[in-house]
């Protein structure tokens, strides 16, 4: 494993980056479709510098894990973030079993967010740790099976190496293994992103909540690198669907003019996937807590059809 | 028109309440000892306390009343009693019953009806708590308007000064029951809450998400205001009055000038009652709309809440266009109404009907074809039409469940019997069909408010209301857009009132809320909660 460290530097610096501009983008744009004006797409920076600036609140019942846990899911977010081909490929870490240590790291992540939820003991944490549980044990197998007809498609469980052999064979987005996994991916996007149909991002209603009921109580600086890290991770999963589904124009390395390129081809996707999951929100309700793992459910068969057809169609 | 025995009932009386009292006189012979009928559809009878068990059970049994509500006054000085009354109402005939019950000074006791009316829990304990009167046999006789960490005073005993400052809080705070069984849960939620809202404690008792138990505690705004007015002149009082809930200023208004115009006696021009219409049903509107919204923002639809809005904000500007206020306060006066709607602003409300028929069709129809919302919105929260009637559930929740009133119909004030209208009813009782009572009387308060436009009578403004009478006492209701308000009054010399009860739907309706979200999920609970949306701080006062 040799690394590049000009990718390397590049890549995490894009990461960080992007990730709240993202946020924010997708925060404008459901905004204006509700004919409100909302924030500016780089108020989450703002926010971010608000909380680190702020001092932290810490329950007393709280132990060492509550401040270990933004830690862990920061780093795990960020070195998920360094995997995943943005840009240019390869991505600049390259970690055994590709897309199989993706998938652990942000498990792993997602444990640790579980464990800062019920480590204060206060209910509402206890709740979204219980039910970020029950969905991520249906998301996770979904998102994996996607992955993996990617993979099968490009011969390796490497996400680097999967992006490279998708370039060029543009016919492979009319094949169904192929249109069966990205619907399979977009669900779990939206479940994993904590979006509606599964969760709403934008309520205050602590009951309903998943996510935000896990980092509640949170503040100040911790809650600055939870927030950063739900952006990160929602960067990847994007990248992740607009990289390994429509493989083209990254830039085949470092070269300056190939890098512009590749980030003006990063920039349409993700718009593209932004307005997306802003209309899925804007039209429509959130579910019944109860048939959430139905939609999950739902994505889990997609993602199987998509690999039972790779081989029936090959 | 008083008169002390039993045969002759003033001609004036409503016929269908004459024929109820004549038969209440027979069979309670003796024990009925004074009858007083200041109004064609308001009676008063003085009853031996140790009657009051079997008269609710007759009025209810024979007359179909329903006990609407329970208060006290401390009448020590000048009846070396304590009373209790009891409104009666008679829907089918519109008229009210008022039992009025003298309780020693000493160590006052009466038998408690809750568990014959469990709609009275609440209002009995209020009386407890407020007066010192116990209420024997009553099935949880814990405090409940003045939490546990009040020192032993009654506030509402005349004894009692308004501007006494009371030792900070000492002992045991209250004790929750507790459900114990593997997997339960507690959730505590409140009673400071994340959105604008005011303070309530509601403890989750949970098997992982269906809630088992749910534990409401309100009076954390308590604020002493019936107290208030008895320190008040009376036309201060409609001031007071609008600020008992705010978003039901003109109703609350409403209803007390309703009550000091009756203790006047004072006939209110055709012009200021049809004015009044047209506000009550403006408040309707802008409420309703904004509930229609709320909803769909709880089951995270915010498209048709942003919709909701924009219609809401309209009708609120139109309402300051006519009357100078958003949320028309200042408008309510004794009398009549303080401002006139002159051609420009007619013109504007008229507009305002229009653009709102339109539009407010189209939200009902995005919401209509909106099946993730529907799915959210029915089965849920169910508040069974039996469950409604124990309760005494009114308003617009009543009517979701089945129970087919609004003062508006049964005892038309204001313009009202110079209009038509409908009354939605629906049985099914879920969060649904509170939205889909609130979607028709949307369109039935338009109609309304076009047909009041189309008959406004001219002529005066208000009928001035000189100092009223001491001693008397007089009922005043309105339908609000959430329920019936009440409010009683009773003179006192100096233009000033003696004793002011005032009754908010919210007060009625909180426990409904216990009942409906069983067999709920908890992240079910806050569309349950927007669907009745009640009001803290009407029922804290």
């Amino acid at each position: 494993m040799n690394i590049d460290i000009t990718s390397l530097i590049a890549q995490t610096a894009l990461v960080l980056l992007l990730s709240p501009l993202l946020s924010g983008l997708i925060a404008s744009l459901k905004a204006k479709l509700q004919n409100r004006r909302g924030p500016r797409v780089w108020q989450p920076f703002f926010d971010l510098i608000k909380f680190f600036r702020k001092d932290m609140v810490i329950s007393e019942h709280a132990s060492g894990v509550f401040a270990a846990v933004p830690h862990v899911v920061f780093a795990t977010a960020l070195m998920a973030g360094l995997m995943v081909p943005l840009a240019w490929v390869p991505a600049p870490l390259q970690l055994f079993g590709g897309a199989l240590a993706l998938v652990g790291l942000l498990a792993l992540g997602r444990f640790f967010l579980a464990l800062g939820g019920l480590d204060p003991g206060s209910a509402f944490g206890g709740m979204g740790s219980s039910r970020e549980m029950t969905i991520s044990a249906i998301a996770e197998p979904a998102m994996m099976l996607a992955i993996f007809t990617a993979a099968i498609a490009g011969g390796s469980t490497n996400l680097s190496q999967i992006v490279m052999a998708g370039d060029g064979h543009a016919g492979r987005f009319l094949e169904p293994a192929h249109t069966l996994a990205f619907s399979a991916m977009f669900i779990v996007l939206l479940a994993e992103t904590g979006r509606v149909p599964v969760d709403n991002p934008a309520t205050h209603l602590e009951l309903t909540m998943i996510h935000e009921a896990m980092i509640l109580e949170y503040s100040g600086r911790y809650l600055a690198m939870l927030e950063w890290a739900a952006s990160m991770k929602q960067l990847v999963l994007f990248g992740l669907l607009a990289n390994l589904f429509f493989p083209f124009g990254l830039a085949p390395g470092m070269l300056p003019a190939a890098v512009a390129q590749g980030m003006g081809w990063l920039a349409i996707k993700l718009v593209g996937l932004a307005v997306a999951v802003v209309l899925v929100e804007f039209t429509n309700a959130k579910l019944r807590l109860f048939r959430v793992p139905d939609l999950l459910g739902a994505a889990f068969v997609l993602a199987t059809l998509a690999l039972v057809s790779l081989f029936l169609f090959r | 028109m008083s008169s002390s025995g039993s045969k002759s009932f003033s001609a004036a009386l409503k016929p269908g309440l004459r024929r109820a009292m004549e038969a209440l006189a027979k069979q309670f012979r003796g024990r009925i000892t004074r009858v007083d009928a200041p109004r064609p559809d308001e009676v008063y009878l003085d009853a031996d306390p140790v009657m009051a068990g079997a008269l609710c059970s007759t009025l209810y049994k024979k007359h179909g009343a329903r006990l609407a509500g329970v208060f006290a006054e401390d009448a020590r000085t000048s009846e070396r009693a304590f009373l209790v009354y009891q409104i009666y109402a008679l829907d089918a005939v519109g008229g009210f019953v008022v039992v009025r019950l003298a309780l020693p000074p000493e160590d006052p006791a009466l038998a408690s009806l809750t568990s014959a009316v469990p709609a009275v829990n609440w209002q009995e304990r209020e009386i407890q708590d407020w007066f010192g009167i116990r209420l024997l046999g009553h099935s949880n006789p814990r405090r409940c308007a003045m939490h546990d960490d009040w020192p032993p005073v009654h506030p509402m005993r005349k004894d009692f000064d308004l501007r006494a400052t009371l030792p900070p809080f000492r002992g045991e705070r209250h004790k929750f029951r507790e459900v114990e069984g593997e997997g339960v849960f507690q959730v505590p939620v409140g009673p400071v809450h994340a959105g604008i809202i005011e303070p309530g404690h509601f403890l989750f008792s949970v098997a992982g998400e269906p809630v088992l138990y749910l534990q409401l505690r309100l009076f954390y705004v308590h604020k002493g205001t019936e107290k208030l007015f008895e320190s008040l002149l009376i036309p201060h009082g409609v001031r007071l009055a609008e600020s008992i809930s705010g978003d039901s200023g003109f109703a609350h208004a409403t209803a007390f000038c309703h009550a000091v115009e009756r203790a006047a006696g004072v006939e209110i021009p055709a012009r200021a009652r049809a004015l009044r219409t047209i506000c009550l049903e403006l408040e309707r509107l802008y409420n309703h709309v904004a509930d229609i919204g709320a909803i769909c923002t709880d089951v995270a639809f915010v498209t048709a809440n942003m919709h909701a809005m924009r219609l809401k904000e309209r009708v609120l500007r139109t309402n300051e266009h006519l009357t100078g206020n958003r949320l028309l306060r200042g408008m309510a006066c004794l009398g009549g109404v303080r401002f006139d709607f002159d051609a420009g602003r007619i013109g504007a409300l008229s507009g305002l009907l229009d653009e709102l028929g339109n539009e407010f069709n189209d939200l009902v129809e995005i919401i209509r074809s909106h099946s993730g919302t529907r799915d959210r919105l029915e089965t849920t929260g169910v508040l069974s039409p039996k469950v409604a009637r124990d309760l005494g559930i009114v308003g617009v929740a009543g009517r979701a469940s089945g129970i087919d009133r609004d003062m508006r119909r049964d005892f038309p004030h204001d313009f009202y019997d110079e209009v038509q209208f409908t009354v939605p009813v629906f049985s099914e009782g879920d969060v649904q069909r509170r939205l889909a009572v609130r979607r028709e009387e949307v369109y039935q308060a338009i109609s309304i408010i076009r047909q009041t436009l189309n008959k406004l009578p001219d002529g005066p403004l208000r009928t001035e209301v000189r100092e009223v009478p001491p001693d008397r006492v007089a009922l005043g209701f309105v339908e609000g857009w959430r329920g019936e308000i009440f409010h009683w009054v009773h003179t006192a010399p100096g233009n000033r009132l003696a004793r002011c009860k005032v009754k908010d739907p919210s007060l009625q309706n909180w426990p409904a809320l216990s009942e409906a979200i069983l067999g709920n999920i908890i992240p079910d609970f806050p569309v349950v909660n927007k669907s009745f949306n009640l009001s803290y701080s009407g029922t804290d006062r």
